[in-house]
């Protein structure tokens, strides 16, 4: 089956957990011989022909250009590659008529529910802008792909793929790994909440990734229950030839994740803070970035935590594989966490996970501790305990480590795969 | 007589480099050299080596009757060394001349008289030999970085008898009804006082090249005219004292060359020099020429130079600036503990004010001119960094085995 993926992540290119995850069931998708056209976020059309399993790990190998100037000055290394797929700029493709759609953009934009995606797509904030170069890129490149089924990740994707649907006839599968709920931390952006709605409405099958996140867009976008599937994550370790040491000798533990509402950070301070408070042979360290970065910051400094708690800022790939190394014990205090892989990989680099009840990893782990992300009086007597019990701590990592080894990406790419089987015997209402 | 005290403040700190929490265990490297040794070269091109040939000049030219203090920061003197020993060599000739006077200062320029008050007598000490070693002179005049100061530091100057004299800011919330033009004594009557004239100071350091400034364009013939109407012979004929204390950097860096500033500073010794009731002196001339006892004035809060407020809160405002600086004082008191001399300098460099003047968030035209001087996109990063840094030294006095 040929599958175009449409996401806004992928390794190396990649800012979160989204990523991984595209990254780990494209490639099993692969290997069952399946071919993706993956399309991200990039200046100009350009897409990734992935035919087998290795593509998954060499972008850069398989680019292509739709254009003959955009082949002529491919991207010679992962930087100029990057570069390519960064911010795009909002240079607007007047999109015309191809053979193999059905409608032109001017009169799909006359329809319901069009209208309503177009009056955002138009709006100016930077955001919509992107998703706007978005859509327009990914038409542009999908006019000159044959494709049986459109696999999309996210609203950020979602826009493109509704209009793919209605113009190709082909079916719409909708990949939805967080909600606007989940990252607001309640209700949200109006906008944004409008293309997600629109979005699953429009897609022909949902897949969640958790039980948590099914049960959340059948409350809160009345996303019926017969058409929604849940296909939890697993976790494929890149292919990296990284270094991995040890930073501190002290116990070290870890935060990984957007500095945001949504994954707590904040409860993660106020737990170094106790933690620190009884054991000081400790370190923590907060990795990423995010709007909350700077009211954290300051709150440890006033707290008075110096070299105790650093932040790692953003990192690229391999430095989040390195960091993970360098920790004990990770934390994911998550607010609202739809997945949330971060723990995963921590598990397979040896770190002992404590994660929110609130998340959906939490459904598949037994080797983890499972809290309320507000609860900071147990994650503190749960972190105090391992550091004081070495022992307890090593069994509790081995164990970790080997029910990670476990999930792999066959089983869940299997799900996916039926899911599109299931969508080729069935009209597609376009 | 109406003496004016021309001193200038010459300073670059050792700049940090973005070092990264996975920099920890890996990398020594935490300054970044490079970026010094620009801005450094810029600045000696468009400063240093000009202002100084010029200042040569009006010397020679007036034989003794123009006079200028300096303080050279140890930060400053090692970048020297390293990158321009030409414009090391043109201070140690404006030195020969024996015009110029060097003021003693923390050589490290940090707030250390807060925290370690053994450790603020010892950065004296080594700033002192560094002004011998560097131009055979041993500093008679105190000036603490930017111009801070509070009655402690009189105190705690007490330990140090050969500094006589005290620079700080004429700032209106001590002086009230006061005239700066006068010399004070310190609270206890140890050493003098000289207060910043900040207002005729400024015209030149900020506003000179202001065209929204009232008195711009600033002429020599304007700039002495307003000398003029201060009390040139005071009534019962006491010796003034101007002061006129700036960055040397507003020669050619902040007021660049075409605002006229060189021509400014070339024209101002023969202009003013006319009038036989101005002249020059220096501040370790104070002791000697000042005709009246001077009263003693009490600064229980610290005052400096910087921003409106004109006290610490450039340096020790927020969070993050207190707590850098409280972790770098017990990190350094460790170093100290430990005798792991190779780590002494290194850890002390990280008390050079700078680096917590980066991570100052204060808004308005204040938080400009942290900005324009700062490194870094955002005071945050600035934090990061520096505690990184500290967090590597502290690995590397528990792990390494002590350098004998």
């Amino acid at each position: 089956m040929r599958v175009l993926t449409l996401t806004w992540e992928f390794p190396p290119v990649i800012t979160g957990g989204l990523g991984m995850a595209c990254y780990g069931m494209v490639k099993a998708l692969l290997k069952h011989g399946n071919e993706i056209d993956l399309v991200m976020p990039a200046k100009e059309p350009a897409y990734f022909p992935l035919r087998t399993a290795e593509d998954a790990d060499n972008l850069l190998g398989v680019f292509r250009s739709l254009t003959k100037e955009g082949m002529a000055k491919a991207p010679a290394n992962i930087e100029e590659l990057r570069k390519f797929l960064s911010t795009p700029v909002g240079v607007y493709f007047t999109f015309g008529r191809s053979s193999r759609f059905r409608y032109t953009i001017d009169e799909i934009r006359k329809m319901n529910p069009f209208k309503r995606l177009f009056e955002i797509l138009a709006d100016q904030y930077y955001l919509f802008r992107q998703v706007r170069h978005y859509t327009d890129t990914a038409l542009e490149t999908a006019s000159q792909l044959d494709f049986d089924i459109i696999h999309a990740h996210d609203w950020l994707t979602y826009p493109a793929a509704m209009i793919l649907k209605k113009l190709t006839g082909r079916p719409f599968v909708a990949h939805i790994h967080a909600t606007e709920f989940d990252r607001a931390g309640g209700a949200g952006d109006r906008r944004i909440h409008d293309i997600e709605y629109l979005g699953l409405e429009s897609a022909d099958r949902v897949i969640a990734v958790s039980a948590y996140t099914a049960k959340a867009i059948n409350d809160k976008y009345l996303v019926s229950q017969a058409k929604t599937r849940v296909v939890h994550n697993a976790y494929t370790p890149l292919n990296s030839k990284n270094n991995h040491r040890r930073i501190f000798r002290e116990p070290t533990i870890l935060f990984l994740g957007r500095i945001t509402l949504q994954k707590g950070p904040d409860y993660f301070l106020e737990l170094a803070n106790r933690v620190i408070q009884r054991e000081n042979n400790v370190r923590f360290i907060m990795a990423g970035s995010g709007d909350m970065e700077r009211q954290v910051l300051h709150r440890a400094a006033f707290l008075g935590l110096g070299t105790k708690f650093l932040a790692a800022g953003f990192l690229d790939r391999g430095q989040v594989e390195n960091i993970f190394a360098a920790a004990d014990i990770f934390v994911l205090p998550s607010v609202s966490e739809p997945f949330g892989i971060a723990p995963l990989e921590a598990m397979s680099h040896g770190a002992v996970a404590i994660i929110s009840k609130n998340s959906g990893v939490a459904e598949i782990i037994q080797n983890a501790y499972k809290v309320d992300f507000w609860d900071i009086d147990q994650m503190t007597s749960i972190i105090i305990d391992l550091i004081r019990n070495p022992e307890k701590r090593r069994e509790m990592s081995r164990r970790g480590k080997a029910e990670v080894a476990n999930l792999q990406w066959d089983e869940p790419a299997k799900k996916i795969l039926d899911i599109f089987t299931e969508l080729q015997a069935e009209p597609v209402y376009a | 007589m109406l003496n004016i005290i021309l001193y200038f403040q010459v300073h670059q700190p050792h700049r940090l480099t973005h070092y990264r929490v996975l920099d920890i265990g890996q990398s020594n490297c935490y300054f970044n050299d490079d970026l010094d040794r620009e801005i450094i070269d810029k600045i000696s091109e468009k400063c240093y080596l000009r202002t100084n040939r010029l200042l040569l000049e009006l010397i020679n030219k007036f034989e003794g009757k123009f006079k200028i203090a300096y303080s050279l920061t140890g930060a400053f003197i090692e970048q020297l060394r390293q990158f321009r020993p030409d414009v090391l060599e043109s201070f140690r000739a404006l030195a020969r001349t024996g015009q110029v006077e060097f003021l003693g200062e923390t050589y490290y320029h940090s707030l250390a008289f807060l925290f370690d008050e053994a450790e603020f007598l010892e950065q004296i000490r080594l700033h002192s030999q560094l002004m011998r070693d560097e131009f055979d002179y041993s500093p008679v005049t105190f000036r603490n970085t930017e111009l801070i100061y509070c009655d402690r530091i009189a105190d705690l100057l007490a330990k140090l008898p050969q500094f006589k004299t005290i620079l700080t800011e004429g700032a209106d919330k001590v002086l009230h009804w006061r005239s700066p033009l006068y010399a004070y004594k310190t609270y206890r009557n140890r050493q003098l006082l000289l207060l910043k004239y900040y207002s005729l100071s400024d015209d030149i350091a900020f506003r000179f090249s202001d065209k929204h400034w009232a008195g711009w364009p600033l002429t020599v013939e304007k700039f002495a005219g307003w000398l003029e109407k201060l009390p040139l012979i005071e009534k019962q004929d006491r010796n003034l004292y101007l002061n006129l204390f700036m960055d040397y950097e507003t020669f050619g860096e902040h007021q660049w060359e075409d605002t006229g500033i060189f021509e400014f500073l070339a024209h101002l010794p023969g202009q003013v020099l006319k009038n036989d009731f101005i002249g020059f002196c220096n501040p370790r001339d104070v002791t000697e020429n000042i005709n009246y006892e001077a009263a003693p004035l009490s600064i229980p809060q610290p005052i400096s130079w910087a921003d409106t407020e004109r006290d610490l809160s450039a340096w020790l405002s927020n969070p993050m600036q207190h707590n850098a600086i409280n972790t770098l004082h017990h990190v350094l008191a460790k170093v100290k503990r430990s005798g792991r001399k190779d780590l002494l300098d290194t850890t002390r460099r990280l008390s050079t004010s700078d680096l917590y003047y980066y991570m100052c968030t204060k808004w308005f035209n204040d938080g400009d001119v942290h900005k324009y001087f700062s490194p870094y996109s955002r005071p945050e990063d600035a934090y990061i960094y520096f505690v990184n840094v500290l967090a590597d030294l502290e690995k590397r006095l528990e792990e390494e085995p002590a350098l004998q």
